[in-house]
Protein backbone atom coordinates (compact mmCIF):
# COMPACT_ATOMS: atom_id res chain seq x y z
CA UNK A 1 0.00 0.00 0.00
CA UNK A 2 2.81 2.39 0.90
CA UNK A 3 4.21 2.13 -2.65
CA UNK A 4 0.90 2.91 -4.31
CA UNK A 5 0.33 5.85 -1.95
CA UNK A 6 3.75 7.30 -2.72
CA UNK A 7 2.40 7.90 -6.23
CA UNK A 8 -0.22 10.18 -4.68
CA UNK A 9 2.22 12.39 -2.74
CA UNK A 10 1.94 16.16 -2.57
CA UNK A 11 5.32 16.36 -4.31
CA UNK A 12 3.88 14.43 -7.30
CA UNK A 13 0.75 16.55 -7.22
CA UNK A 14 2.78 19.80 -7.27
CA UNK A 15 4.77 18.60 -10.26
CA UNK A 16 1.85 17.23 -12.28
CA UNK A 17 -0.97 19.64 -11.51
CA UNK A 18 -0.04 23.26 -10.58
CA UNK A 19 3.38 22.96 -12.24
CA UNK A 20 2.00 20.71 -15.02
CA UNK A 21 -1.29 21.04 -16.84
CA UNK A 22 -2.36 24.19 -14.95
CA UNK A 23 0.89 26.04 -15.67
CA UNK A 24 0.17 29.32 -17.44
CA UNK A 25 -3.60 29.15 -16.96
CA UNK A 26 -5.87 31.66 -15.23
CA UNK A 27 -9.00 30.18 -13.64
CA UNK A 28 -8.25 27.00 -15.58
CA UNK A 29 -8.00 28.51 -19.09
CA UNK A 30 -5.60 30.52 -21.23
CA UNK A 31 -5.29 34.17 -20.12
CA UNK A 32 -7.54 36.48 -22.11
CA UNK A 33 -9.96 33.82 -23.36
CA UNK A 34 -13.64 34.78 -23.19
CA UNK A 35 -16.99 33.01 -23.11
CA UNK A 36 -18.55 32.92 -26.59
CA UNK A 37 -20.72 35.91 -27.38
CA UNK A 38 -23.86 33.87 -28.17
CA UNK A 39 -23.97 32.58 -24.57
CA UNK A 40 -24.01 36.14 -23.27
CA UNK A 41 -26.45 37.66 -25.75
CA UNK A 42 -29.09 34.95 -26.29
CA UNK A 43 -31.31 34.89 -23.17
CA UNK A 44 -32.25 31.19 -23.48
CA UNK A 45 -28.68 29.99 -24.00
CA UNK A 46 -27.46 32.41 -21.32
CA UNK A 47 -29.83 31.03 -18.69
CA UNK A 48 -29.03 27.49 -19.76
CA UNK A 49 -25.29 28.11 -19.33
CA UNK A 50 -25.86 29.61 -15.88
CA UNK A 51 -28.13 26.74 -14.83
CA UNK A 52 -25.56 24.16 -15.96
CA UNK A 53 -22.67 25.96 -14.26
CA UNK A 54 -24.62 26.23 -11.00
CA UNK A 55 -24.90 22.41 -10.91
CA UNK A 56 -21.11 22.23 -11.30
CA UNK A 57 -20.62 24.64 -8.38
CA UNK A 58 -23.08 22.67 -6.22
CA UNK A 59 -21.34 19.36 -7.03
CA UNK A 60 -17.89 20.81 -6.37
CA UNK A 61 -18.97 22.38 -3.09
CA UNK A 62 -20.15 18.95 -1.97
CA UNK A 63 -16.87 17.41 -3.09
CA UNK A 64 -14.92 20.08 -1.16
CA UNK A 65 -16.92 19.45 2.03
CA UNK A 66 -16.53 15.68 1.62
CA UNK A 67 -12.81 15.53 0.84
CA UNK A 68 -11.86 17.96 3.64
CA UNK A 69 -14.19 16.15 6.06
CA UNK A 70 -12.62 12.78 5.25
CA UNK A 71 -9.11 13.88 6.24
CA UNK A 72 -9.83 13.52 9.94
CA UNK A 73 -11.19 10.01 9.56
CA UNK A 74 -8.44 8.74 7.23
CA UNK A 75 -6.64 5.78 8.83
CA UNK A 76 -3.11 6.77 7.75
CA UNK A 77 -1.00 9.86 7.13
CA UNK A 78 -0.44 9.19 3.42
CA UNK A 79 -4.19 9.06 2.76
CA UNK A 80 -4.63 12.30 4.72
CA UNK A 81 -1.99 13.95 2.54
CA UNK A 82 -3.61 12.75 -0.69
CA UNK A 83 -6.96 14.06 0.53
CA UNK A 84 -5.24 17.37 1.24
CA UNK A 85 -4.42 17.66 -2.47
CA UNK A 86 -7.93 16.58 -3.39
CA UNK A 87 -9.35 19.22 -1.05
CA UNK A 88 -7.41 21.92 -2.89
CA UNK A 89 -8.39 20.47 -6.28
CA UNK A 90 -12.06 20.65 -5.29
CA UNK A 91 -11.67 24.19 -3.93
CA UNK A 92 -10.05 25.17 -7.24
CA UNK A 93 -13.03 23.69 -9.09
CA UNK A 94 -15.43 25.68 -6.90
CA UNK A 95 -13.36 28.78 -7.70
CA UNK A 96 -13.18 28.30 -11.47
CA UNK A 97 -16.85 27.42 -11.91
CA UNK A 98 -17.87 30.33 -9.67
CA UNK A 99 -15.65 32.53 -11.85
CA UNK A 100 -17.51 31.20 -14.90
CA UNK A 101 -20.76 32.42 -13.36
CA UNK A 102 -19.17 35.86 -12.99
CA UNK A 103 -17.90 35.67 -16.59
CA UNK A 104 -21.49 34.92 -17.67
CA UNK A 105 -22.60 38.11 -15.98
CA UNK A 106 -23.78 36.95 -12.55
CA UNK A 107 -23.07 39.76 -10.09
CA UNK A 108 -21.06 38.89 -6.99
CA UNK A 109 -23.84 40.01 -4.69
CA UNK A 110 -26.25 37.70 -6.57
CA UNK A 111 -24.06 34.59 -6.45
CA UNK A 112 -25.77 32.75 -3.59
CA UNK A 113 -29.29 33.65 -4.69
CA UNK A 114 -28.47 32.48 -8.23
CA UNK A 115 -27.17 29.18 -6.87
CA UNK A 116 -30.24 28.78 -4.65
CA UNK A 117 -32.52 29.51 -7.60
CA UNK A 118 -30.98 27.07 -10.06
CA UNK A 119 -29.53 24.30 -7.85
CA UNK A 120 -31.19 21.02 -8.71
CA UNK A 121 -32.91 19.58 -5.59
CA UNK A 122 -31.99 16.03 -6.59
CA UNK A 123 -28.33 16.98 -6.84
CA UNK A 124 -28.57 18.48 -3.34
CA UNK A 125 -30.07 15.17 -2.09
CA UNK A 126 -27.30 13.23 -3.89
CA UNK A 127 -24.73 15.30 -1.98
CA UNK A 128 -26.71 14.86 1.25
CA UNK A 129 -26.35 11.05 1.13
CA UNK A 130 -22.59 11.39 0.81
CA UNK A 131 -22.15 14.11 3.42
CA UNK A 132 -24.10 12.07 5.96
CA UNK A 133 -21.42 9.35 5.71
CA UNK A 134 -18.67 11.96 5.99
CA UNK A 135 -20.32 13.49 9.07
CA UNK A 136 -20.35 10.07 10.70
CA UNK A 137 -16.60 9.80 9.98
CA UNK A 138 -17.24 6.68 7.90
CA UNK A 139 -14.03 6.71 5.84
CA UNK A 140 -14.68 3.67 3.65
CA UNK A 141 -18.23 4.66 2.69
CA UNK A 142 -17.16 8.30 2.35
CA UNK A 143 -14.35 7.49 -0.10
CA UNK A 144 -16.57 5.17 -2.17
CA UNK A 145 -19.29 7.86 -2.25
CA UNK A 146 -16.86 10.65 -3.00
CA UNK A 147 -14.10 9.13 -5.13
CA UNK A 148 -16.04 6.43 -6.97
CA UNK A 149 -19.65 7.61 -7.21
CA UNK A 150 -19.46 11.43 -7.18
CA UNK A 151 -16.13 11.65 -9.01
CA UNK A 152 -17.14 8.89 -11.41
CA UNK A 153 -20.28 10.82 -12.26
CA UNK A 154 -18.39 14.10 -12.57
CA UNK A 155 -15.80 12.47 -14.81
CA UNK A 156 -18.38 11.35 -17.41
CA UNK A 157 -20.44 14.56 -17.15
CA UNK A 158 -17.33 16.67 -17.71
CA UNK A 159 -16.23 14.47 -20.60
CA UNK A 160 -19.60 14.92 -22.31
CA UNK A 161 -19.54 18.66 -21.68
CA UNK A 162 -15.97 18.82 -22.95
CA UNK A 163 -17.00 17.06 -26.17
CA UNK A 164 -19.86 19.53 -26.65
CA UNK A 165 -17.76 22.63 -25.90
CA UNK A 166 -14.43 21.75 -27.47
CA UNK A 167 -15.37 22.78 -31.04
CA UNK A 168 -17.08 26.06 -30.11
CA UNK A 169 -16.02 27.25 -26.63
CA UNK A 170 -12.27 26.68 -26.10
CA UNK A 171 -12.26 28.66 -22.85
CA UNK A 172 -14.79 26.46 -21.10
CA UNK A 173 -13.41 23.30 -22.75
CA UNK A 174 -9.95 23.95 -21.31
CA UNK A 175 -11.42 24.65 -17.86
CA UNK A 176 -13.17 21.28 -18.08
CA UNK A 177 -10.09 19.41 -19.30
CA UNK A 178 -8.15 20.46 -16.17
CA UNK A 179 -10.93 19.24 -13.92
CA UNK A 180 -11.15 15.94 -15.84
CA UNK A 181 -7.43 15.39 -15.20
CA UNK A 182 -8.02 16.00 -11.48
CA UNK A 183 -11.04 13.69 -11.33
CA UNK A 184 -9.07 10.91 -12.98
CA UNK A 185 -6.51 11.10 -10.14
CA UNK A 186 -9.23 11.11 -7.49
CA UNK A 187 -10.99 8.07 -8.95
CA UNK A 188 -7.63 6.26 -9.13
CA UNK A 189 -6.95 6.90 -5.45
CA UNK A 190 -10.43 5.73 -4.48
CA UNK A 191 -10.10 2.46 -6.37
CA UNK A 192 -6.63 1.71 -5.06
CA UNK A 193 -7.11 2.69 -1.43
CA UNK A 194 -10.57 1.29 -0.80
CA UNK A 195 -9.87 -2.16 -2.24
CA UNK A 196 -7.55 -3.03 0.64
CA UNK A 197 -9.83 -1.50 3.28
CA UNK A 198 -12.82 -3.48 2.03
CA UNK A 199 -10.79 -6.67 2.29
CA UNK A 200 -10.24 -5.83 5.96
CA UNK A 201 -13.90 -4.92 6.52
CA UNK A 202 -16.10 -7.04 4.22
CA UNK A 203 -19.04 -6.55 6.63
CA UNK A 204 -19.27 -2.93 5.37
CA UNK A 205 -20.23 -3.93 1.84
CA UNK A 206 -24.07 -4.05 2.13
CA UNK A 207 -24.25 -0.59 3.66
CA UNK A 208 -21.94 0.87 1.02
CA UNK A 209 -23.86 -0.83 -1.78
CA UNK A 210 -27.09 0.73 -0.48
CA UNK A 211 -25.41 4.14 -0.47
CA UNK A 212 -24.37 3.65 -4.11
CA UNK A 213 -27.97 2.72 -5.00
CA UNK A 214 -29.37 5.83 -3.25
CA UNK A 215 -26.79 8.14 -4.78
CA UNK A 216 -27.34 6.63 -8.24
CA UNK A 217 -31.09 7.25 -7.96
CA UNK A 218 -30.60 10.95 -7.19
CA UNK A 219 -27.99 11.20 -9.94
CA UNK A 220 -30.42 9.80 -12.53
CA UNK A 221 -33.12 12.14 -11.24
CA UNK A 222 -30.70 15.06 -11.66
CA UNK A 223 -29.94 14.01 -15.24
CA UNK A 224 -33.67 13.66 -15.97
CA UNK A 225 -34.33 17.17 -14.63
CA UNK A 226 -31.33 18.73 -16.38
CA UNK A 227 -32.00 17.30 -19.83
CA UNK A 228 -35.76 17.76 -19.39
CA UNK A 229 -35.35 21.45 -18.54
CA UNK A 230 -32.87 22.45 -21.21
CA UNK A 231 -34.20 24.50 -24.10
CA UNK A 232 -30.78 24.96 -25.68
CA UNK A 233 -31.22 22.44 -28.49
CA UNK A 234 -34.58 23.96 -29.55
CA UNK A 235 -33.15 27.44 -29.31
CA UNK A 236 -30.14 26.61 -31.49
CA UNK A 237 -32.52 25.22 -34.08
CA UNK A 238 -34.79 28.27 -33.82
CA UNK A 239 -31.99 30.73 -34.48
CA UNK A 240 -30.49 28.57 -37.21
CA UNK A 241 -27.24 27.90 -35.38
CA UNK A 242 -25.73 24.61 -36.48
CA UNK A 243 -24.90 22.21 -33.64
CA UNK A 244 -21.41 20.77 -33.49
CA UNK A 245 -21.18 17.07 -34.29
CA UNK A 246 -19.17 16.16 -31.23
CA UNK A 247 -18.47 12.51 -30.57
CA UNK A 248 -19.06 10.95 -27.15
CA UNK A 249 -18.60 7.21 -26.69
CA UNK A 250 -19.19 6.64 -30.40
CA UNK A 251 -22.37 8.74 -30.61
CA UNK A 252 -22.89 11.99 -32.53
CA UNK A 253 -24.13 14.42 -29.86
CA UNK A 254 -25.06 16.95 -32.54
CA UNK A 255 -27.69 14.56 -33.93
CA UNK A 256 -29.29 13.61 -30.59
CA UNK A 257 -32.25 15.11 -28.78
CA UNK A 258 -31.90 15.86 -25.03
CA UNK A 259 -33.61 12.62 -23.97
CA UNK A 260 -31.20 10.55 -26.06
CA UNK A 261 -28.27 12.47 -24.55
CA UNK A 262 -29.63 11.83 -21.06
CA UNK A 263 -29.91 8.09 -21.74
CA UNK A 264 -26.40 7.96 -23.19
CA UNK A 265 -24.90 9.79 -20.21
CA UNK A 266 -26.79 7.68 -17.66
CA UNK A 267 -25.76 4.44 -19.39
CA UNK A 268 -22.13 5.58 -19.56
CA UNK A 269 -21.93 6.53 -15.87
CA UNK A 270 -23.74 3.41 -14.63
CA UNK A 271 -21.51 1.15 -16.74
CA UNK A 272 -18.45 2.85 -15.25
CA UNK A 273 -19.86 2.41 -11.73
CA UNK A 274 -20.43 -1.28 -12.37
CA UNK A 275 -16.87 -1.77 -13.61
CA UNK A 276 -15.20 0.20 -10.82
CA UNK A 277 -17.32 -1.26 -8.02
CA UNK A 278 -16.69 -4.75 -9.39
CA UNK A 279 -12.93 -4.13 -9.16
CA UNK A 280 -13.45 -3.29 -5.48
CA UNK A 281 -15.47 -6.46 -4.89
CA UNK A 282 -18.71 -4.48 -4.48
CA UNK A 283 -21.95 -5.60 -6.09
CA UNK A 284 -23.42 -2.81 -8.21
CA UNK A 285 -27.02 -2.09 -7.17
CA UNK A 286 -29.40 -1.03 -9.94
CA UNK A 287 -31.24 2.11 -8.85
CA UNK A 288 -34.94 2.68 -9.46
CA UNK A 289 -35.63 4.81 -12.56
CA UNK A 290 -36.89 8.25 -11.45
CA UNK B 1 -1.06 41.01 -11.15
CA UNK B 2 0.91 44.04 -9.97
CA UNK B 3 1.17 44.78 -6.24
CA UNK B 4 -1.82 43.30 -4.46
CA UNK B 5 -1.56 46.01 -1.82
CA UNK B 6 -2.72 48.53 -4.44
CA UNK B 7 -6.10 46.80 -4.67
CA UNK B 8 -9.16 48.06 -2.83
CA UNK B 9 -9.91 46.10 0.39
CA UNK B 10 -12.57 43.80 -1.11
CA UNK B 11 -10.49 43.00 -4.23
CA UNK B 12 -7.45 42.46 -2.01
CA UNK B 13 -9.45 40.06 0.18
CA UNK B 14 -10.63 38.11 -2.86
CA UNK B 15 -7.19 38.03 -4.43
CA UNK B 16 -5.26 36.73 -1.41
CA UNK B 17 -7.84 34.02 -0.72
CA UNK B 18 -7.69 32.48 -4.19
CA UNK B 19 -6.04 29.37 -5.58
CA UNK B 20 -4.32 31.61 -8.14
CA UNK B 21 -2.66 33.71 -5.44
CA UNK B 22 -1.57 30.63 -3.51
CA UNK B 23 -0.09 29.09 -6.63
CA UNK B 24 1.85 32.22 -7.58
CA UNK B 25 3.14 32.47 -4.00
CA UNK B 26 4.35 28.88 -3.59
CA UNK B 27 5.69 28.67 -7.13
CA UNK B 28 8.12 31.42 -6.12
CA UNK B 29 9.82 29.34 -3.44
CA UNK B 30 8.90 25.73 -4.21
CA UNK B 31 9.66 25.81 -7.94
CA UNK B 32 12.66 23.54 -8.59
CA UNK B 33 12.55 21.91 -5.16
CA UNK B 34 11.83 18.28 -4.29
CA UNK B 35 10.63 17.42 -0.78
CA UNK B 36 11.14 21.07 0.13
CA UNK B 37 14.78 21.42 -0.93
CA UNK B 38 16.87 22.17 -3.98
CA UNK B 39 18.92 19.29 -5.43
CA UNK B 40 22.20 21.10 -4.72
CA UNK B 41 21.54 21.31 -0.97
CA UNK B 42 23.24 18.28 0.51
CA UNK B 43 23.51 16.77 3.96
CA UNK B 44 26.40 17.70 6.24
CA UNK B 45 27.96 15.01 8.46
CA UNK B 46 26.01 14.68 11.73
CA UNK B 47 26.97 13.03 15.03
CA UNK B 48 24.67 10.18 16.14
CA UNK B 49 23.54 12.14 19.19
CA UNK B 50 22.65 15.21 17.09
CA UNK B 51 20.77 13.05 14.62
CA UNK B 52 18.74 11.45 17.40
CA UNK B 53 17.93 14.87 18.83
CA UNK B 54 16.86 16.11 15.40
CA UNK B 55 14.60 13.08 14.98
CA UNK B 56 12.83 13.93 18.26
CA UNK B 57 12.39 17.54 17.19
CA UNK B 58 11.03 16.56 13.76
CA UNK B 59 8.65 14.04 15.34
CA UNK B 60 7.19 16.85 17.41
CA UNK B 61 6.95 19.08 14.35
CA UNK B 62 4.94 16.27 12.74
CA UNK B 63 2.48 16.32 15.68
CA UNK B 64 1.99 20.05 15.15
CA UNK B 65 1.61 19.70 11.38
CA UNK B 66 -0.76 16.79 11.71
CA UNK B 67 -2.90 18.86 14.11
CA UNK B 68 -2.78 21.75 11.65
CA UNK B 69 -3.80 19.49 8.75
CA UNK B 70 -6.75 18.03 10.65
CA UNK B 71 -7.69 21.42 12.10
CA UNK B 72 -7.61 23.30 8.79
CA UNK B 73 -9.52 20.57 6.92
CA UNK B 74 -12.16 20.39 9.66
CA UNK B 75 -12.65 24.14 9.49
CA UNK B 76 -13.58 24.20 5.79
CA UNK B 77 -17.12 23.08 6.47
CA UNK B 78 -17.45 25.74 9.23
CA UNK B 79 -15.96 28.60 7.17
CA UNK B 80 -18.49 31.39 6.68
CA UNK B 81 -17.87 32.06 2.98
CA UNK B 82 -16.41 30.64 -0.21
CA UNK B 83 -13.22 32.71 -0.04
CA UNK B 84 -12.41 31.46 3.46
CA UNK B 85 -13.10 27.89 2.29
CA UNK B 86 -10.75 28.28 -0.68
CA UNK B 87 -8.03 29.81 1.49
CA UNK B 88 -8.33 27.00 4.04
CA UNK B 89 -8.05 24.47 1.21
CA UNK B 90 -4.71 26.00 0.24
CA UNK B 91 -3.71 25.81 3.91
CA UNK B 92 -4.74 22.12 4.02
CA UNK B 93 -2.38 21.31 1.17
CA UNK B 94 0.40 23.41 2.79
CA UNK B 95 0.02 21.49 6.07
CA UNK B 96 -0.09 18.18 4.21
CA UNK B 97 3.11 19.19 2.41
CA UNK B 98 4.84 20.07 5.69
CA UNK B 99 3.92 16.69 7.11
CA UNK B 100 5.21 15.03 3.95
CA UNK B 101 8.56 16.82 3.87
CA UNK B 102 9.15 16.19 7.60
CA UNK B 103 8.33 12.49 7.13
CA UNK B 104 10.68 12.36 4.18
CA UNK B 105 13.42 14.01 6.24
CA UNK B 106 12.87 11.47 9.03
CA UNK B 107 13.38 8.66 6.52
CA UNK B 108 16.57 10.30 5.29
CA UNK B 109 17.76 10.35 8.90
CA UNK B 110 17.25 6.59 9.12
CA UNK B 111 13.72 6.33 10.55
CA UNK B 112 12.06 3.35 8.86
CA UNK B 113 8.49 4.02 10.05
CA UNK B 114 7.98 7.76 10.68
CA UNK B 115 4.36 7.38 11.82
CA UNK B 116 5.33 4.93 14.58
CA UNK B 117 8.34 7.05 15.57
CA UNK B 118 6.18 10.18 15.85
CA UNK B 119 3.80 8.26 18.11
CA UNK B 120 6.72 7.14 20.28
CA UNK B 121 8.49 10.50 20.64
CA UNK B 122 5.59 13.00 20.67
CA UNK B 123 5.43 15.47 23.54
CA UNK B 124 2.41 14.90 25.79
CA UNK B 125 1.58 18.60 26.08
CA UNK B 126 1.60 18.96 22.31
CA UNK B 127 -0.76 16.01 22.00
CA UNK B 128 -3.06 17.63 24.58
CA UNK B 129 -2.92 20.85 22.56
CA UNK B 130 -3.84 18.89 19.42
CA UNK B 131 -6.86 17.31 21.14
CA UNK B 132 -8.00 20.72 22.44
CA UNK B 133 -7.65 22.28 18.99
CA UNK B 134 -9.66 19.50 17.38
CA UNK B 135 -12.33 19.87 20.09
CA UNK B 136 -12.67 23.54 19.18
CA UNK B 137 -12.92 22.64 15.49
CA UNK B 138 -15.50 19.92 16.22
CA UNK B 139 -17.56 22.42 18.22
CA UNK B 140 -17.78 24.51 15.01
CA UNK B 141 -16.79 27.63 16.93
CA UNK B 142 -15.25 29.55 14.02
CA UNK B 143 -13.54 32.37 15.94
CA UNK B 144 -12.16 30.15 18.71
CA UNK B 145 -10.92 27.49 16.30
CA UNK B 146 -9.35 29.97 13.88
CA UNK B 147 -7.62 31.63 16.82
CA UNK B 148 -6.27 28.31 18.13
CA UNK B 149 -5.26 27.16 14.65
CA UNK B 150 -4.12 30.22 12.72
CA UNK B 151 -2.86 32.39 15.54
CA UNK B 152 -1.67 30.14 18.39
CA UNK B 153 -0.47 27.02 16.55
CA UNK B 154 0.88 28.93 13.56
CA UNK B 155 2.68 31.42 15.82
CA UNK B 156 4.24 28.59 17.79
CA UNK B 157 5.41 26.89 14.62
CA UNK B 158 6.58 30.16 13.11
CA UNK B 159 8.63 31.02 16.22
CA UNK B 160 10.15 27.59 16.65
CA UNK B 161 10.84 26.85 12.98
CA UNK B 162 12.35 30.26 12.29
CA UNK B 163 14.59 29.95 15.31
CA UNK B 164 15.60 26.38 14.46
CA UNK B 165 16.34 27.27 10.81
CA UNK B 166 19.12 29.63 12.02
CA UNK B 167 21.35 26.84 13.31
CA UNK B 168 19.96 23.70 11.68
CA UNK B 169 21.91 21.52 9.22
CA UNK B 170 21.61 22.84 5.62
CA UNK B 171 18.89 20.43 4.46
CA UNK B 172 16.64 20.86 7.52
CA UNK B 173 17.20 24.63 7.43
CA UNK B 174 16.07 24.88 3.81
CA UNK B 175 12.97 22.77 4.47
CA UNK B 176 12.11 24.93 7.48
CA UNK B 177 12.53 28.19 5.58
CA UNK B 178 9.95 27.02 3.01
CA UNK B 179 7.56 25.98 5.77
CA UNK B 180 7.94 29.34 7.55
CA UNK B 181 6.92 31.15 4.35
CA UNK B 182 3.66 29.19 4.33
CA UNK B 183 3.10 29.91 8.04
CA UNK B 184 3.31 33.64 7.38
CA UNK B 185 0.40 33.34 4.95
CA UNK B 186 -1.64 31.32 7.44
CA UNK B 187 -0.99 33.79 10.25
CA UNK B 188 -2.01 36.63 7.93
CA UNK B 189 -5.33 34.91 7.29
CA UNK B 190 -5.93 34.43 11.04
CA UNK B 191 -5.04 38.03 11.80
CA UNK B 192 -7.24 39.39 9.00
CA UNK B 193 -10.20 37.12 9.71
CA UNK B 194 -10.20 37.72 13.47
CA UNK B 195 -9.26 41.39 13.20
CA UNK B 196 -12.35 42.12 11.10
CA UNK B 197 -14.58 40.15 13.45
CA UNK B 198 -13.21 41.73 16.62
CA UNK B 199 -13.66 45.19 15.08
CA UNK B 200 -17.30 44.38 14.29
CA UNK B 201 -18.05 42.64 17.61
CA UNK B 202 -15.59 43.65 20.36
CA UNK B 203 -16.96 41.09 22.86
CA UNK B 204 -15.24 38.38 20.80
CA UNK B 205 -11.89 39.62 22.12
CA UNK B 206 -12.75 38.63 25.69
CA UNK B 207 -13.64 35.07 24.64
CA UNK B 208 -10.45 34.82 22.61
CA UNK B 209 -8.51 36.06 25.62
CA UNK B 210 -9.81 33.15 27.71
CA UNK B 211 -8.86 30.61 25.05
CA UNK B 212 -5.43 32.19 24.76
CA UNK B 213 -4.85 31.83 28.48
CA UNK B 214 -5.69 28.14 28.33
CA UNK B 215 -3.66 27.39 25.21
CA UNK B 216 -0.64 29.53 26.16
CA UNK B 217 -0.23 27.26 29.13
CA UNK B 218 -0.12 24.15 26.91
CA UNK B 219 2.23 25.79 24.40
CA UNK B 220 4.70 26.91 27.08
CA UNK B 221 4.53 23.49 28.73
CA UNK B 222 5.27 21.74 25.43
CA UNK B 223 8.26 24.03 24.83
CA UNK B 224 9.55 23.24 28.31
CA UNK B 225 9.04 19.51 27.76
CA UNK B 226 10.86 19.60 24.42
CA UNK B 227 13.79 21.58 25.80
CA UNK B 228 14.06 19.16 28.75
CA UNK B 229 13.88 16.08 26.47
CA UNK B 230 16.58 17.47 24.23
CA UNK B 231 18.85 18.36 27.15
CA UNK B 232 19.05 21.99 26.05
CA UNK B 233 19.95 24.79 28.54
CA UNK B 234 17.09 25.56 30.95
CA UNK B 235 16.60 29.15 29.74
CA UNK B 236 16.02 27.98 26.13
CA UNK B 237 12.34 27.28 26.76
CA UNK B 238 11.90 30.75 28.27
CA UNK B 239 13.55 32.30 25.22
CA UNK B 240 11.38 30.30 22.79
CA UNK B 241 8.31 31.06 24.91
CA UNK B 242 9.10 34.76 24.68
CA UNK B 243 9.46 34.56 20.90
CA UNK B 244 6.11 32.77 20.67
CA UNK B 245 4.31 35.30 22.90
CA UNK B 246 5.81 38.18 20.93
CA UNK B 247 4.60 36.58 17.67
CA UNK B 248 1.05 36.33 19.00
CA UNK B 249 1.20 39.89 20.35
CA UNK B 250 2.35 41.21 16.95
CA UNK B 251 -0.89 39.82 15.53
CA UNK B 252 -2.82 41.96 17.98
CA UNK B 253 -3.56 39.29 20.57
CA UNK B 254 -1.21 40.17 23.44
CA UNK B 255 -1.96 39.55 27.10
Amino acid sequence: MADFLSGYSIQNWLESCPQGYLEGTVYGHKPGEQEIELLKTNPVLHEDAIRTTVQLVVGERAALAASSGLINSAPDEASKRFLATQTLDEARHVEIFTQRLYDLGVRKEDLESTIARFANPNLVKFAGVLLEKVDKKDFVAGVVGQNIVLEGMAFSVFEMMYALNEPMNPKFAQTLSGTIADERRHVGFGENRIGSLLKEHPERKPDIEKMQKDMSYFMLATFADAFGETRAVDELERIGQERSHAQFHGADLGAMDPKEMEDLLAATVLKEFKTRLGRLGLQYQTPARP
Amino acid sequence: MNDVHDLDPQRFYEEVHSFEFWFQAVEGYLGGTTWGRRPETVDAPMAAEDRDRLITVLCNYCVGESAALEGASGLIVVAPDRLAKVFLSTQVVDEGRHLEVFHHRLRELGVADPEAEVERRASRSLQTFRRRLLDLVASKDWEAAIFAQNVILESLEFAVFQDHARDADPVTAEILRGVVKDERRHMGFGENELGRRVAAAPHIRARIGQIKKELDHLVLESLEETVRTLGMPRDEDERLGRIYLESVARLGFGS
